[in-house]
């Protein structure tokens, strides 16, 4: 990935991030604050429930007693036939705008009932259970009627005459007119579960309309508050259709469970709300992100395409153009690291030169010392040659010429001694430029290993080969190759007089192929191995010193790379990696 | 004599003159069928509307004192019984809840209790634990109060005053015996649909309803033309003869022909025979029961087996 890219998609992820949590924070924010509101009118409902209940249970109190102390009641609690007042219910409650009345007598049966005049004659026991009603105010209560059950809010009174006395239990249906008299506000709704039966049933679940819709929706949240009997909260539906509901236990006057209040809040306007903000930020971080392209691409502009000559100046400086400089027209950081670069070519140009002039002087004095060693040393037979040649002229003429004869076969020997060094000399002089062509190293080794398979039995020394046949030709010259090669062999012949075991490898290393020489020998020293292929070096007692620095000379011409793998005791390996 | 007491001597005097009023339920459709008694002819007829009847100057037993009747027709019971109170009419029938409404003094006239109201059975249901065991719930002398009380509690087709032996019949509920049978019933069983001919005893239906449900039984109040289990039906006494009584009755309550009978026992084997399935559940024997207007003199205007004799009534008007 480029740096471009790389800050391109930064710059992205950084628009994107920001405005996706600006969004997540407004977003949260508004929730917290439509919850809290809609909190607060849920509050004022159930505020507003109870004073319309404790409104409706003053006043059926209030018509409760006002029938107990009628003239009406009196007589239907003195009057010595209960049966002639089966129908009295009913009219009283019709007059009194009561849903429900039962006027029942002492003994608890039913004398007359509003809302089933069949059940004369039966027994409202619970009525008779209670020593004093009048201090019970109104209360919710589940009545029975000939279409089933129903939800009442109930109050009972009394009239006492003497020994006879008349319960008078009345009041009203806690059913969608109830609700519909609440006043709600815009988006919410209130539900009223009637619990009258012993599973769920959602034709009990009501509201101002009538039977509410989607009343199995609610099941969950209405079972949990009637088995918790405390208030909850759940969200229903999904999307703009979802409501939250709060919903209240409402209880009887011996504690059960005989209803839930649902108080049901719309998410339309929060919905559609958080949509607007997420189209809002949606856009923002689209527009964002194109701006972060647009400025994200002249910033990598200004930015890369300094770092970018920098990175084509240094590979460059790899490819040897140490003396590559790059523009430094601003004063940035980007500024100070071109000026940095082109101080560091700059330095390494002149350490460069410097090394090179070190390296030349080293090598002509180590040439010169070569050559006066080389030369030297058939000197001094000359020397002393002529010497004796001289002496033996003066002190013995008469064997002057055996020693004439014998001095100049020395010196013609040194002679042809002197002129082999100088030619090897100038073999080093005019190495001449590889010729490359496909050569198949494996091939190459077995034919020269095949020169040496008679010198290796002689100084008892086992050849080992490990050749890849599979080997693929590289560019070389061959016949050089072969000189290297040889030249390794003899030098891995020199390092184990007493015999051993000659390894030569090869194998192919990605697109390249190795070429690895081993023996058996001493080893080297690493000290020794630096110096291995410097020019003149020798750890032999004979040599000029140049064979290694041939050898390295000719990889070089070959752009290829040799390098030794020694342990003192234990062998030296020569390994050369030639590209394809 | 004193004058005062002239007068009233004077006032009860039978004399010729007058229209009888007289309101009923029933949309009669032939005059025949009106059932106003010798002494009279029809006069003007509008089928099931208004039918009026002129006395008959050459009736065998003599003029009648009234100069005409005026029947009006499909009269509801509360209408009735307000044109009652509001002097438009002379003679109306009675309901139970109008009898209860009746203010103190009012005249009435009944005959004796000449109308069966029993629960009679539709062929669809025909395992005889359900019939005996709705029998079994029904509380006679609560349904009784419905009716003020008017009713002759019986559990036979024949009433005590025309059989004698109608007490025989029982008519006691017993809702555990009740409960033990419909227990033995699959589910499917245990609902009925009951019908009211009339709807002016839709209360009596309500309260067999709440008597079912106790014994375990679910009765469903339908409308009388839906085709229904059980259905709570009327029907009349035609005859003094109790053989023919029970004879006719049947064929009204669709029960087989009884066997004739001789005997008081015969008839009381026969009577037992058509009741052994628990096809018909009888419940009460009912009068006819009219309100009379002050206007009206002499009468009873009924027989025992509630037939008008008008011959013999006259009317006055007061100022």
């Amino acid at each position: 990935m480029t740096f471009r890219t790389r800050l391109l998609l930064i710059f992205t992820v950084a628009v994107a991030a920001a405005v996706g949590l600006v969004e997540l924070v407004v977003s949260s924010r508004t929730r917290e604050a439509f919850e809290g509101v809609e909190a607060r009118r849920v509050d004022a409902i159930v505020a507003q429930f109870d004073r319309e209940f404790k409104r409706r249970g003053a006043e059926i109190v209030r018509i409760v007693e006002g029938i107990a102390a009628s003239a009406a009641a009196r007589d239907i609690a003195i009057g010595p036939d209960p049966s002639l007042y089966v129908d009295q219910a009913g009219a009283i409650a019709g007059t009194h705008a009561l849903d429900l009345l039962e006027l029942v007598a002492g003994d608890g049966t039913i004398v007359s009932s509003a809302e089933w005049p069949a059940r004369f004659g039966y027994k409202e026991d619970w009525l008779t259970a209670e020593p004093d009603w009048k201090s019970r105010g109104a209360f919710l209560k589940r009545e029975e009627v000939p279409e089933g059950v129903t939800l009442a809010l109930v109050a009972v009174g009394t009239a006492v005459y003497g020994d006879r006395k008349l319960y008078i239990a009345g009041g009203q249906k806690l059913d969608r007119e109830f609700i519909s008299s609440l006043v709600l506000p815009e988006g919410m709704r209130v539900l009223l579960y009637r619990n009258l039966n012993p599973q769920f049933a959602p034709s009990e679940l009501i509201d101002a309309a009538g039977p509410a819709e989607r009343a199995a929706l609610l099941r969950p949240l209405i079972e949990q508050v009637e088995s918790g009997r405390r208030q909850a909260i759940q969200t229903v539906g999904s999307g703009a259709t979802a409501e939250t509901f709060h919903a209240l236990p409402l209880t009887g006057y011996e504690n059960n469970m005989l209803g839930v209040l649902l108080i049901g809040s719309a998410r339309r306007d929060l919905v559609e709300l958080e949509a607007a903000m997420l189209r809002t930020a949606i856009f923002v971080a689209s527009t964002g992100i194109l701006m972060g392209i647009v400025m994200s691409w002249w910033a990598t502009a200004r930015i890369t395409r300094p770092v970018q000559r920098l990175a084509e100046s240094a590979g460059s400086v790899a490819a040897g153009n140490w003396g590559t400089t790059v523009e430094a027209a601003t004063t940035d950081e980007i500024g100070q690291l071109a000026r940095a670069f082109n101080r560091m070519t700059h330095e390494l140009v002149d350490q460069r030169e410097r090394l090179v002039q070190a390296e030349r002087v080293a090598a002509w004095r180590e040439l010169a010392r070569r050559l006066a060693h080389e030369l030297k040393n058939p000197l001094f037979p000359l020397q002393i040659t002529v010497e004796n040649m001289q002496r033996a002229r003066e002190s013995y003429p008469d064997q002057f010429d055996e020693v004439f004869r014998e001095g100049t076969a020395t010196l013609l020997a040194e002679l042809a001694n002197l002129k082999q060094i100088i030619a090897r000399f100038s073999d080093f002089a005019k190495m001449p430029a590889p010729e490359m062509q496909a050569v198949n190293l494996t091939g190459l080794a077995g034919e020269t290993l095949k020169l040496f398979e008679a010198q290796l039995a002689q100084a008892r020394i086992s050849l080992v080969t490990q050749l890849d046949p599979q080997l693929r030709p590289v560019a070389a010259d061959p016949e050089q190759m072969t000189g290297v090669l040889r030249n390794l062999i003899l030098n891995a012949i020199d390092a184990m007089p007493q015999g051993g075991t000659l390894t030569v490898r090869t194998a192919a290393l990605g697109n390249s192929a190795r070429l690895e020489v081993s023996d058996t020998g001493q080893g080297l020293t690493p000290e020794e191995c630096e110096r291995l292929f410097t020019p003149y070096y020798t750890t032999k007692t004979h040599g000029t010193g140049l064979g290694l620095a041939i050898v390295q000379s000719v990889v070089s011409d070959h752009k290829g790379r040799i390098s030794v793998l020694s342990e003192k005791g234990k062998g030296t390996t020569f390994r050369i990696d030639l590209g394809s | 004599m004193p004058l005062a007491m002239v007068a009233a001597s004077a006032a009860t005097r039978p004399h010729y003159g007058g229209t009888l009023r007289i309101e009923i339920r029933q949309a009669v459709q032939a005059p025949e069928a009106v059932g106003v008694t010798a002494g009279f002819v029809i006069t003007n007829w509008d089928p099931g509307l208004r039918a009026v009847f002129s006395a008959d100057d050459n009736a065998p037993g003599g003029r009648p004192f009234l100069d005409s009747i005026d029947i009006e027709m499909a009269r509801p019971l509360r209408d009735q019984s307000v044109d009652l109170e509001l002097g438009k009419t002379d003679l109306v029938e009675l309901g139970p809840n109008e009898l209860r409404r009746q203010a103190a003094g009012r005249r009435v006239w009944s005959s004796s209790p000449v109308r069966l109201m029993a629960l009679v059975f539709g062929p669809r249901v025909d395992d005889t634990h359900v019939r005996e065991a709705l029998a079994l719930t029904l509380d006679r002398a609560a349904l009784n109060v419905l009716l003020q009380r008017q009713g002759e509690i019986s559990g036979a087709l024949l009433p005590q005053w025309l059989s004698g032996y109608a007490f025989l019949f029982g008519a006691e509920a017993n809702i555990a015996k009740a409960r033990a049978l419909v227990g033995e019933l699959p589910a499917a069983a245990r609902s009925l649909s009951l019908a009211v001919d009339d709807p002016s005893m839709r209360a009596l239906a309500d309260r067999i309803t709440l008597n079912a449900r106790d014994g375990g039984l679910t009765v469903t109040v339908v409308a009388a033309n839906s085709n229904p289990d059980v259905r709570l039906a009327e029907a009349r006494i035609g005859s003094s003869d109790p053989a023919r009584a029970l004879a006719g009755i049947a064929a009204a309550l669709g029960l087989g022909e009884p066997p004739k009978a001789d005997t008081a026992e015969a008839l009381y084997a026969a009577e037992r025979a058509l009741l052994e399935g628990f096809r018909v559940i009888p419940l009460f024997h009912l009068p006819d029961v009219y309100g009379v207007s002050p206007r009206v003199k002499g009468g009873p205007g009924i027989t025992p087996l509630g037939e008008w004799r008008f011959e013999n009534l006259w009317v006055e008007d007061r100022p």
